[in-house]
């Protein structure tokens, strides 16, 4: 199947056209060019609801993997690099969810964006390239060049297109998830070295093989149980970084602030999902006996104990912000904190439900950075305390607003209820894993659900509702039908997979179950 | 076809004039009011038929949608459960909204009111999400769409957004609620975890594998097999659980100490208040307790904590309720007062003399309501009754209906809170003299408190008669009040009688006097061998069987004989009824009435502060959650955010220092090439033993 190599190669093109169209032109261009990729993604997404039984895990089941192609390319120390891309139902929807919100953003940039469109336009459709790939590269070298390649479009969307402190937070960004990705690196060839000649390749399925099999060997004397308990740690940490997991989360809120809503919208929507995505394949899937608690008991309770502090946490810090969009930021820690505690109760609905919560948030959160995008486009300040009551003049707006913002608060009939659900249904016991404190963490991490609905609504009073006051210069005109549907058409997916969550969950849960059957072996 | 394939259009009906009133309210004549009309009284002919066919013996329980169908693990569905409980709250519940759409269209649309597409499709909204808490299956349903409840309260409540009243009222009702939600959340997922292994459906509510059935299997009869009880006995887990769950009950229904958003509630339209306390989001506390009565049941425990905490709260709402000054205050902390006598039923093994109470509540407290909104029409949005006085002559229809209902909350005979309210006490005074030990003992106390605050509610609702319609108009909006029309009077005289006349649905005393079968909602809910739905284990025979043969041994004392007591319970709640409004009477039913509360003094002001309730509740978000989370911020930029920023200073100072011996002078670089090679010869020397 050509369908990934397409999707990569059309985007690519598009990209590098939207640099040379005249400025003027380049947002309706870019736009035109990203429905390609959001038709094809979603396509293929139909098409694997359809055609596609019992795909399994990519990593686990790769023969049976949809749309898969494999090219070898060259040979590098002894390893042959191969162009290796398939998806499963953990990527599946994840490579839907870049197609649909890259439009959705690039959409959405029309207004606020007025310089240098053609090379904004021209970035984001560069960094949609990258996105692809990462979700859907089986081969390490691949897959590591398209996970660096999303931080160079990045670092510039903020660097040139950011506000006051532009480039602070662009170069701690780039820093921070550099140095970050490094750590990584260094974890996942502490598992290759070790794998010695029982790999020929770098694909991640056949290493992934390898370790399940105990190819391990030690490694510059350090035994086996200690090399992967290194491996973990350090993958861990990179991937963390990226989540954005307590304590390495800073830069998020900085780089939130400082970029355009667009930006934004791509960083909180797909950016944060591909650190639990890489969690989900590296650390829980190719060392699941460690992330289990097979070489260090203590493990997976320590990783839950620092998913439930960065829900609380999160939420507090979230409480405590004026800036509409700093909220939404730090309740991105909160909300992929869940995620984070999902993963690690290691039981089918915790994982499905982690899983399922990176779709939900990147729509949820992509509908409210945009909605507070709208909002600072008509009246220029993001501050609570500067406006009061524009429910008054921007109905619509406003009605869209707090929609989304109870879809946060986890309402049901929306997706956040559904994957939080599933996530507490899979970690409230999950003993075998989190023994006894199973239900304590649960039960600690659910009362994010008070706070969320405690930041939000006090938000919310005080900036929608009341008599309409207006601290800027700006007269509200009522935002454009442009600024207004792509919100609508997020909160009806969103509302789509509240209703029917099984769209997603059902491909999800055949891709993550597996794991979960080799979980405790050496 | 039977009514059970049209059921779940009783609660699509009202969320389809959701959409409509708020896509298209503004180009329709009325709004989007028609369209609710229409919708509620389809939900209405469509419960009604429901309710025949369960008379005739048929029941419904069938899942019809599946959420998730779970892989190697237990599904998440959509159903509907129909049995005569149910059948009889969606009557209640449809019957109200249809009531209130039709008074809005005289309180809202005949005002004036701006935007009416939002209020119509609110409560719609509203009317469609209790329909469906109503008839669910299963208890995470119950829990989503007791969520949207909420939502719609919101909605609701801060309808005004312009003002600052409403918007704050609304997010405190919000967040009580779904503070007491999260425990309910709690209880939702423990049980789901609870029971997945021993049962297919481990979120049933009725029949054979739901959870109460597996848990009454599991402490009864010790059949343990499957159920994950987190190393706990099963009793002592169940009774956690139950608790868990009880934290949504007393989000909801206001019971202490999470009452206090239903005051400030009293923000929203008084048609939403109508419906929130009649029919809606208040009553679907009470209504889960009465849903899963079987495992409540099991555990002695909640059973004390619910009759405890109800007989606490009747009391305690009622002393405020003395003090208040306007018309749908007296009425909010009636309110809460009220469902607090259901608690103390339930917890005491009244199950179906809570039903009755909730049933004749709807009624007397949707009349109240509605009243008090036809009063406000007259007063121009005026509330406070001490601007009032002399009504009655004025608005008669209001007045008598008024009346009536208040008569029924004062629990005079033969009004219907007479009846219902007398059985609710005599159920818990037969089974705390019958009940041994501790939980017979806390049923007494509950009692004495619940018979406590007769007192104070038939001095507080004559209080507010009084001062509203008789005496002079105090006054120049009360002597000239503004008329209302149709739409106000019809619900008010259809629900004036029935507040008269509800009650004889289940007249248990009389049959118990003479023998005469009169006690049809007894057997109505009583599920017996024979009655064609005695599978689905939630008649009251199963629950009675339950609370005999369980842990909680609630059995029947008549310590002055059976009529004795029977008598003696029904002459002291009506004498200190009737003592209350006799006092009312004597200070309050003159001329010119006097703030008679002044001479409380210390304790006026206690209870006009609501015993200081809202204060450290405010308190728990203002003084300590918001000052905690300054604090975390201080120390996320601080100590966190300082040690990132703090790497990069040091790298960029030793990047600094280290730039200075890049100095661009060849004669330096020379030296220091030289000097490096002596030392890496000396050390190579001395470690490769040269020397």
């Amino acid at each position: 199947m050509v369908a990934v190599a397409a999707l990569l190669a059309v985007t690519l093109l598009g990209a590098i056209a939207t640099f040379l169209v005249d400025d003027r032109y380049a947002a309706k261009f870019a736009t035109a060019v990203s429905t390609i990729p959001l038709v094809g993604s979603v396509w293929m997404y139909y098409v694997y609801l359809t055609e596609y039984q019992g795909v399994g895990n990519a990593l686990l089941s790769p023969d049976t993997v949809a749309f898969r192609q494999t090219i070898d390319w060259i040979e590098l120390g002894g390893y042959t690099i191969q162009y290796s891309v398939g998806l499963d139902g953990v990527s599946m929807p994840l490579l839907a969810l870049t197609g649909i919100l890259t439009t959705l953003a690039l959409v959405s940039s029309w207004t606020p964006i007025d310089e240098r469109q053609s090379q904004f336009y021209g970035l984001m459709l560069l960094m949609e390239v990258s996105l692809i790939g990462v979700f859907s590269a089986l081969d390490f070298f691949f897959w590591f060049v398209f996970w660096e390649g999303v931080l160079i479009p990045m670092y510039l969307l903020i660097g040139v297109w950011g506000g006051p402190r532009r480039k602070y937070a662009a170069i701690k960004f780039f820093v921070y998830t550099n140095v970050a990705s490094l750590v990584m690196f260094v974890g996942f060839f502490t598992l290759v070295f070790s794998l010695g000649d029982s790999i020929a390749t770098l694909g991640l399925p056949e290493i992934t093989q390898a370790l399940v099999a105990g190819e391990m060997g030690s490694l510059a004397g350090i035994a086996v149980a200690d090399l992967k308990l290194l491996a973990f740690v350090l993958m861990f940490v990179g991937f963390a970084v990226k989540v954005p997991v307590f304590p390495l989360h800073t830069w998020l809120p900085d780089a939130h602030v400082e970029a355009p809503t667009p930006v934004s919208v791509m960083l909180a929507g797909v950016l944060l999902k591909m650190g639990t995505y890489a969690l989900l394949r590296f650390n829980f899937t190719m060392l699941s006996d460690v992330a289990t608690g097979s070489v260090l008991a203590i493990m997976p309770v320590a990783i839950a104990v620092i998913g439930v502090f960065s829900v609380i946490y999160g939420a507090l810090l979230a409480l405590a912000q004026r800036d509409l969009k700093r909220i939404v930021a730090y309740s991105s820690i909160s909300s992929m904190g869940y995620v984070i505690l999902g993963l690690v109760a290691f039981t089918p609905h915790g994982m499905g439900g982690a899983t399922f919560q990176m779709i939900s948030h990147g729509l949820i959160s992509g509908l409210m950075f945009m909605a507070v995008g709208v909002i600072y486009n008509e009246t220029h300040t993001r501050m609570v305390g500067d406006m009061s009551g524009l429910a008054d003049r921007m109905p619509w707006t406003v009605g869209i607003f707090v929609s989304a913002a109870f879809g946060y608060m986890g309402l049901p009939l929306m997706s956040g209820f559904a994957a939080e659900v599933f996530i507490f249904l899979g970690s409230f016991g999950a003993t075998d894993t989190l023994g006894t404190l199973a239900p304590v963490l649960t039960s600690i991490a659910m009362f994010g659900i008070v706070i969320v609905a405690g930041y939000l609504l006090w938000a919310m009073q005080r900036t929608l509702f009341g008599g309409y006051e207006l601290e800027t210069d700006y007269e509200l005109d009522g935002a454009a039908f442009h600024d207004v549907a792509p919100l609508a058409v997020l909160l009806l997916l969103v509302i789509l997979l509240g209703v029917a969550p099984d769209l997603s969950y059902g491909m999800i849960q055949e891709a993550v179950n597996p794991i979960l059957e080799i979980g405790g072996g050496v | 076809m039977t009514a059970f394939d049209y059921a779940p259009a009783i609660a699509l009906l009202p969320f389809v004039s959701f959409l409509v009133a708020l896509f298209g309210g503004q180009y329709l004549p009325k709004k989007g009011a028609l369209a609710g009309i229409a919708a509620t009284a389809g939900s209405l002919v469509l419960s009604a038929w429901v309710a025949l066919t369960v008379a005739g013996g048929q029941t419904y329980n069938e899942a019809l949608y599946t959420f998730t169908a779970g892989l190697e693990t237990f599904d998440l569905h959509l159903g509907i459960l129909i049995d005569p409980l149910t059948a009889l709250m969606l009557l209640i519940v449809s019957f109200i909204a249809l009531l209130v759409h039709v008074f809005s269209l005289g309180y809202m649309n005949d005002e004036g009111e701006t935007g009416l597409p939002r209020y119509y499709a609110g409560l719609g909204l509203f009317t469609a999400s209790m329909l469906g808490f109503v008839y669910a299956d299963n208890i995470l349903m119950a829990f989503m769409f007791f969520e949207l409840v909420g939502l719609c309260s919101y909605l609701l409540i801060g309808f005004n957004f312009r003002e600052a009243g409403p918007p704050s009222a609304a997010k405190k009702a919000f967040l009580v609620t779904r503070f007491g939600d999260y425990f309910f959340l709690i209880g939702v997922v423990g049980i789901f975890v609870t029971f997945a292994g021993a049962t297919q459906t481990p979120g049933l509510f009725a029949g054979e594998g739901s959870f109460p059935v597996v848990a009454e299997h599991a402490i009864v009869d010790g059949a343990t097999e499957g159920l994950n009880t987190f190393g706990f006995e099963p009793q002592t887990w169940f009774t956690i659980l139950g608790l868990l769950v009880l934290g949504g009950v007393m989000g909801k229904s206001a019971q202490f100490p999470l009452h206090t958003w239903l005051p400030d509630a009293m923000e929203g339209p008084t048609p939403v208040s109508a419906l929130i306390h009649a029919a809606t989001m208040v009553a679907a506390g009470v209504y889960l307790v009465a849903r899963m009565y079987g495992f409540y049941a099991l555990t002695p425990t909640t059973l004390a904590v619910i009759a405890l905490v109800g007989g606490f709260t009747a009391l305690f709402a009622a002393t405020m309720g003395v003090v208040k000054q306007e018309l749908k205050q007296v009425l909010a902390y009636s309110t809460i007062s009220q469902y607090g006598y259901m608690m103390l039923a339930l917890g005491s093994g009244g199950y179906i003399a809570a039903v009755f109470h909730l049933t004749t509540h709807a009624v007397f407290k949707a009349l109240l309501f509605l009243g008090a909104g036809a009063v406000i029409i007259a007063m121009h949005h005026e509330e406070n009754m001490w601007e009032m006085g002399g009504l009655k002559d004025k608005m008669p229809v209001t007045y008598y209906t008024f009346l009536a209902g208040s008569l029924a909350l004062a629990g005079i005979v033969p009004f219907a809170g007479f009846w219902s309210k007398d059985e609710v006490l005599y159920e818990a005074l037969i089974h705390g003299f019958g009940t041994e030990g501790g939980l017979g003992t806390v049923f007494l106390v509950a009692y004495a408190m619940g018979l406590l605050a007769v007192f104070f509610t038939g001095f507080y609702t004559f209080r507010m008669v009084y001062l509203t319609f008789h005496g002079e108009a105090r006054t120049e909006t009360a002597k000239k009040p503004h008329g209302v029309r149709w739409n106000v009077k019809g619900p008010l005289a259809v629900l004036g009688i029935l507040a008269t006349t509800i009650g004889f649905v289940n007249l248990a005393p009389v049959k118990k006097l003479t023998g005469l079968e009169v006690d049809f909602l007894h057997k109505w809910l009583l599920g017996a061998e024979g009655s064609g739905w005695e599978a689905l284990l939630t008649g009251y025979e199963h629950y009675e069987h339950v609370l005999h043969d369980g842990p909680a041994h609630v059995l029947v004392g008549e310590p002055l004989g059976a009529t004795g007591t029977l008598i003696a319970s029904a002459l002291l709640s009506l004498g200190l009824a009737v003592a209350g409004v006799l006092a009312a009477r004597s200070l309050y039913k003159v001329p010119e009435p006097v703030e008679h509360t002044d001479k409380l003094g210390s304790i006026k002001t206690l209870l006009m502060h609501n015993y200081y309730q809202d204060e450290y509740q405010v308190w728990l978000a203002t003084g300590f959650t918001y000052p905690l989370s300054r604090a975390a911020d201080k120390f996320d930029q601080g100590v966190i955010d300082g040690v990132v920023n703090g790497i990069s200073s040091v790298s960029l100072f030793s990047g600094s220092r280290v730039r200075r011996l890049q100095t661009g002078v060849v004669t330096n670089y020379a030296l220091f090439i030289t000097i490096a090679l002596v030392v890496l010869l000396v050390v190579f020397g001395l470690t490769g033993g040269w020397f």
